[in-house]
């Protein structure tokens, strides 16, 4: 089971780390992001651990429909007679379709939170509200069945076995204190589809060097 | 947690001559890129602040928030006004004592030049200061003061209950203490042009009005360029009433209805001596809904071609996408309002539903404010 969720708007901006003041952007919708997404429409409340946790076990996937491009928007604040200057990045004309699978109760909740959010909903920043749908639906495929359709799509991130760690899984998010813990992300590009991916040249292999 | 859902959609055409209003750091009119050609874009900051700006200019000194590094000040003339007889020489660093158990650090309470500015309500000073004369906090909880942060629960509840409506609906960060953050109950949504635009350069010279006899100093005293643009933008914001009511109660109504009066009203005021371009909205569309905000930006992702210029179509492609979402995907609000003759047109208030309403701009807000007193309790 898996529900799949568009997030397509002017402007997204999925931060990783990124504080103070240079605000920076990830390439895809982080797992933050959108488990943060899920809990505002939910009403989970910031500190609610158990139910965080519940929502980031959930196997997470995004597809590049749309990559978008870099923004920069400079930002200046005024206290006094200083400018406080800060730098935060957007992408902008972005579409994306984000999956996630899991329990089918959960997903229920989830879906039906999305059509009548606790809070307003917004793709990693505030200033960003989705533009149209965000819930399409409870599919019965599994997350990378669902996510890969054969309409054109650029790639597909998603919680795989692969090295690459990145650190947005969600533990709490606290005003007073967010933490976050680590995942393994796996990518798939339009062309190779996943069967063929084990056939690819091994690189570090001397006798297949081309 | 209440499981009702109130949100408010406010949705604005505002057609703006050649200005700059919100600039990056090379002064260039801001941009972003939708549907793949480039946007004239004012980020929601910018319009954010000229609504705050507004709200603390119009609004009773009770009612917004006030942004001040002399938050002791705030709270000492409160104990006065609770007892005029107080200690005058404890007054002082008794409302910086309340205000550290409230969870601020020393040097945000002191009016030093390093105290941050903070957001704090006239309602919150009064508080405070009733916890300090009435309730004698600060000697029931001498030997929490020892400790290095000592905090007390009653004066944190005194500095984040009965927040002012400028925090309610933009909410506060504060860096000392992010238990005494607020998070905003409205999203307002960066403005962008419904078509393409092309920053222009305007190339200007200056004369020097008193040149050299000699005329040693022939041609201009000054030259320069000002980057500029014209759009017809389309602007979003939305508030979630239902939430905004957990913080404002029965003030909840009147805050909505003054917000959206506000935001229509507002314009950033860069630039605005150079291109005096102080619009008002060509059209407003307000949308009252029980289940989930709409933002119908979407409706330009196709750049508007000119045609008459750029409203007409910007209308026509707004109400195309308004009932494609009713008829498609989502019920009917529960309640619109109108302001413009393009939008108030019979054919189009037909297309856009039946519970829509055509007001004047300056009746909007009392129209809303109406409408949530009689559907909220």
């Amino acid at each position: 089971m898996t529900i799949l969720l568009r997030l397509a708007a002017p402007l997204q901006s999925w931060g990783v780390g990124s504080k103070f003041d240079r605000r920076g952007t990830e390439r895809v919708p982080t797992k933050s992001g959108v488990i943060g997404l899920c809990a505002a429409a939910i009403g989970i409340s910031r500190e609610n651990k158990e139910k965080i946790h519940e929502l980031s076990s959930l196997k997470f996937g995004v597809r590049v429909d749309r990559p978008g491009v870099l923004l920069r928007d400079y930002h200046t604040a005024k206290s006094g007679k200083t400018a406080y200057v800060t730098n935060r990045y957007y992408l902008a004309d972005a579409k994306f379709t984000a999956g996630l699978e899991g329990v089918e109760a959960l997903l229920h909740d989830i879906d039906a939170a999305l059509r009548r959010p606790a809070f307003p909903l917004f793709l990693g920043r505030r200033s960003c509200p989705p533009e149209g749908k965000v819930a399409l639906g409870i599919v019965k495929e599994s997350l990378l069945d669902a996510l890969r359709t054969d309409a054109g799509w650029e790639y597909i991130s998603y919680d795989g076995d692969g090295v690459y760690l990145v650190r947005d899984v969600p533990v709490s998010f606290s005003q007073i204190r967010r933490e976050y813990g680590f995942r393994c992300v796996e990518q798939i590009s339009a062309e190779k589809q996943i069967g063929e991916i084990e056939d690819e040249i091994d690189w570090f292999k001397e006798s297949e060097m081309p | 947690m209440n499981n009702n859902r109130l949100y408010i959609d406010i949705h604005i055409l505002q057609t703006v001559p050649p200005s700059c209003i919100n600039r990056d750091d090379v002064g260039a009119p801001k941009t972003a890129v939708y549907g793949g050609v480039t946007r004239a874009r004012v980020s929601s900051q910018s319009w954010k602040k000229a609504v705050r700006d507004i709200f603390s200019k119009e609004l009773a000194e009770n009612e917004v928030g006030v942004r001040t590094k002399r938050i002791a000040d705030m709270v000492a003339k409160e104990i006065y006004a609770l007892n005029p007889e107080y200690d005058k020489t404890a007054v002082k660093t008794d409302a910086e004592k309340v205000l550290q158990l409230a969870g601020l650090q020393e040097k945000s309470t002191k009016a030093g030049k390093d105290a941050p500015l903070f957001f704090m309500s006239v309602s919150q000073a009064k508080a405070l200061a009733k916890l300090v004369v009435e309730d004698e906090i600060l000697k029931s909880d001498a030997k929490d003061m020892q400790k290095k942060k000592g905090t007390d629960p009653k004066a944190q509840k005194a500095l984040t209950d009965n927040p002012a409506i400028d925090v309610a609906l933009f909410g506060r960060m504060v860096a000392d203490d992010p238990g005494l953050n607020t998070d905003a109950t409205t999203q307002v949504a960066h403005a962008i042009s419904t078509h393409k635009v092309e920053n222009e350069f305007d190339y200007f010279t200056a004369v020097d009005d008193f040149p050299a006899e000699e005329k040693t100093d022939a041609g201009a005293g000054m030259i320069g360029t000002v980057e500029f643009n014209s759009s017809t933008l389309y602007r979003y914001a939305t508030v979630a009433v239902h939430d905004l009511q957990r913080k404002l109660g029965a003030a909840t109504a009147k805050a909505v209805g003054t917000f959206v009066d506000v935001f229509a009203r507002a314009m950033p005021t860069g630039k605005q001596n150079t291109f005096a371009n102080r619009t008002i909205p060509d059209a407003v569309l307000v949308t009252i809904r029980g289940d989930q905000p709409v933002n119908f930006v979407g409706a330009f992702e196709n750049p508007v071609k000119p045609k008459n210029g750029y409203f007409a179509g910007s209308v026509e492609q707004l109400i195309k996408k308004v009932n494609e979402t009713y008829s498609d995907w989502l019920a009917e609000p529960e309640k619109s309002f109108v302001v413009g003759a393009a939008l108030g047109a019979p054919d189009v208030l037909a297309a856009l539903g039946t519970t829509v309403e055509k007001v004047k701009l300056d009746a909007l807000a009392k129209k809303i404010e109406e409408y949530l007193n009689d559907h909220t309790s």
